[in-house]
């Protein structure tokens, strides 16, 4: 058996996604009760929690896909566990293709990790260069939250169109990679291009008229649906298009 | 906020940071402790000089950007299982905005902890059943040919346009710029990571808001003097 894929790396994986698993879980229940006592309704927590799963289900799953695209030279475990504990894909192709050159590896990611030594190299790099935030955290979050305390105290109007700008921005920079971003120069479709500004087009196109139903006839059920819904029926475009519209078309990519 | 939710969900939070933290340690250290290998401290050195300063440098500019999007339970919680700017995040923003609570409210901690709380159960329990489950098919479905692929390749823009969509409708006035400065920065530097970008975008939308306040604020004044 490959030693990267063995029983125990399995039960570790399968430690470390439980121990996630149980902590969202601990944060949830202490957050539901306090929202009983701050009156807000059980349906409106119930909602909540029902589209955020919905809402995961597509990225959850483009995650999924980002374990496999490492699981050629790490095996399959490894990756699981690094991507459900503060993992993100970028992070930790950056570190394993360090972890490699540290040790005098130029193949980087293409060829599978024969070496145990290297394997276990890769672990210590990827989960060190990542465990940062955690030691920031337990220093500067109680500080951080005071400070906002402060600001928002003072104007809540402000601090509403704080809150409201500050999310603009995050989405923005998003938005600006989908129109005028190059992508990764390996992966076709990574970059601004005709599928990227097509599927962010669809999805703000079904995504209003949603949310203007859910408005004007107030249908309070279909409200926590109207985003995850929309993102889908987004992906479902992208994915006619490529099929159905001329290959040299749907490939075109104006940032690379 | 009630003094006494907020100070607990700091003293939990701190608890499970460092938890994790041990958890998260524990994973190299038990391998290692498995295989009986302790790799050369100079090459996991020469590895780790190379990311430390931008990785431990975005960590910075990541916990001061999304702590007051998050909230402190949320922030707790989305620092350990990661995949905060494309998941937790905007799951946390679309449940507020369901909800309609404002971040800097205590319904708001509560509405972003549950709806980030949810997402990581979820993301955790996809990314599980899909390794032990299907691990023999997933190959076939992720393959950069086959027909779905071209769908997960644009589920940052899907996510981003229906998440964009709703709040860009009601703050129109204040999305625009941002937007544009994203766009004219990448123009100039088009391969500049995301994650770079978004507290440049970040900060000038905080500005553009401020000034367009600012500027409806002196009208009103205007207005009720004129009255």
């Amino acid at each position: 058996m490959d030693f990267k894929t063995d029983a125990f790396m399995y039960l570790l994986g399968s430690a470390v996604a439980a121990f996630c698993i149980v902590q969202s879980f601990f944060f949830l229940v202490k957050a539901w009760r306090q929202g009983k006592k701050l009156g807000l309704s059980s349906r409106t927590m119930k909602n909540t929690a029902v589209s955020a799963a919905l809402f995961t289900v597509a990225p959850a799953i483009a995650v999924l896909a980002t374990v496999i695209t490492l699981a050629g030279a790490l095996g399959i475990v490894l990756p699981w566990i690094r991507l459900t504990v503060i993992g993100n894909i970028s992070y930790e192709v950056t570190a394993v293709q360090s972890a490699l050159e540290g040790f005098g590896v130029k193949s980087g990611l293409a060829v599978a990790i024969a070496d145990r030594e290297i394997f276990t190299a890769a672990a210590w790099v990827m989960t060190v260069g990542s465990v940062f935030p955690l030691v920031l955290l337990p220093l500067l979050l109680k500080r951080i939250q005071k400070k906002i305390g402060k600001v928002t105290g003072r104007d809540t109007k402000w601090a509403d169109l704080m809150s409201a700008a500050a999310f603009i921005g995050l989405i923005a920079a998003f938005i600006a990679r989908a129109l005028a971003g190059a992508g990764d120069k390996n992966i076709a479709g990574d970059g601004a291009g005709v599928m990227s500004v097509l599927t962010l087009f669809a999805a703000v196109g079904f995504m209003l008229p949603l949310q203007k139903i859910c408005d004007k006839y107030s249908i309070k059920w279909l409200e926590p649906f109207a985003m995850p819904a929309s993102m889908i029926l987004a992906m479902v475009v992208a994915l006619l298009a490529a099929q159905l519209l001329p290959a040299n078309f749907v490939v075109l990519e104006w940032r690379g | 906020m009630q003094r006494d939710y907020f100070d607990r969900v700091h003293f939990w939070g701190r608890i499970s940071s460092v938890t994790a933290l041990a958890v998260m340690l524990g994973i190299p250290l038990s391998i290692s402790l498995h295989f009986g290998i302790w790799p050369q401290a100079a090459g996991v050195l020469n590895g780790l000089l190379k990311i430390i300063p931008m990785f431990w440098s975005i960590a910075v500019i990541e916990v001061l950007t999304y702590a007051p999007l998050l909230g402190a339970g949320g922030t707790y919680l989305s620092f350990v299982t990661g995949n905060i700017s494309n998941l937790k995040l905007p799951c946390a923003i679309n449940a507020m905005q369901n909800a309609k609570v404002s971040p800097s409210s205590e319904e708001g901690e509560v509405i972003s902890t549950i709806a980030v709380a949810s997402s990581s159960i979820t993301t955790t329990l996809i990314i599980a059943v899909g390794v032990l489950a299907f691990s023999p098919l997933l190959p076939v479905i992720t393959a950069e040919d086959s027909a779905i692929a071209p769908a997960f390749k644009q589920v940052v823009p899907a996510l981003f346009g229906a998440l964009g969509a709703g709040y860009f409708s009601k703050h129109f006035k204040i999305s625009l710029v941002p937007i544009a400065a994203g766009v004219l920065i990448l123009l100039v530097f088009p391969a500049l990571p995301v994650g770079t970008l978004i507290p440049v975008t970040v900060i000038i939308s905080l500005l553009g808001a401020h000034l367009s306040y600012k500027h409806t604020q002196k009208k009103e004044k205007k207005r009720q003097n004129q009255a």
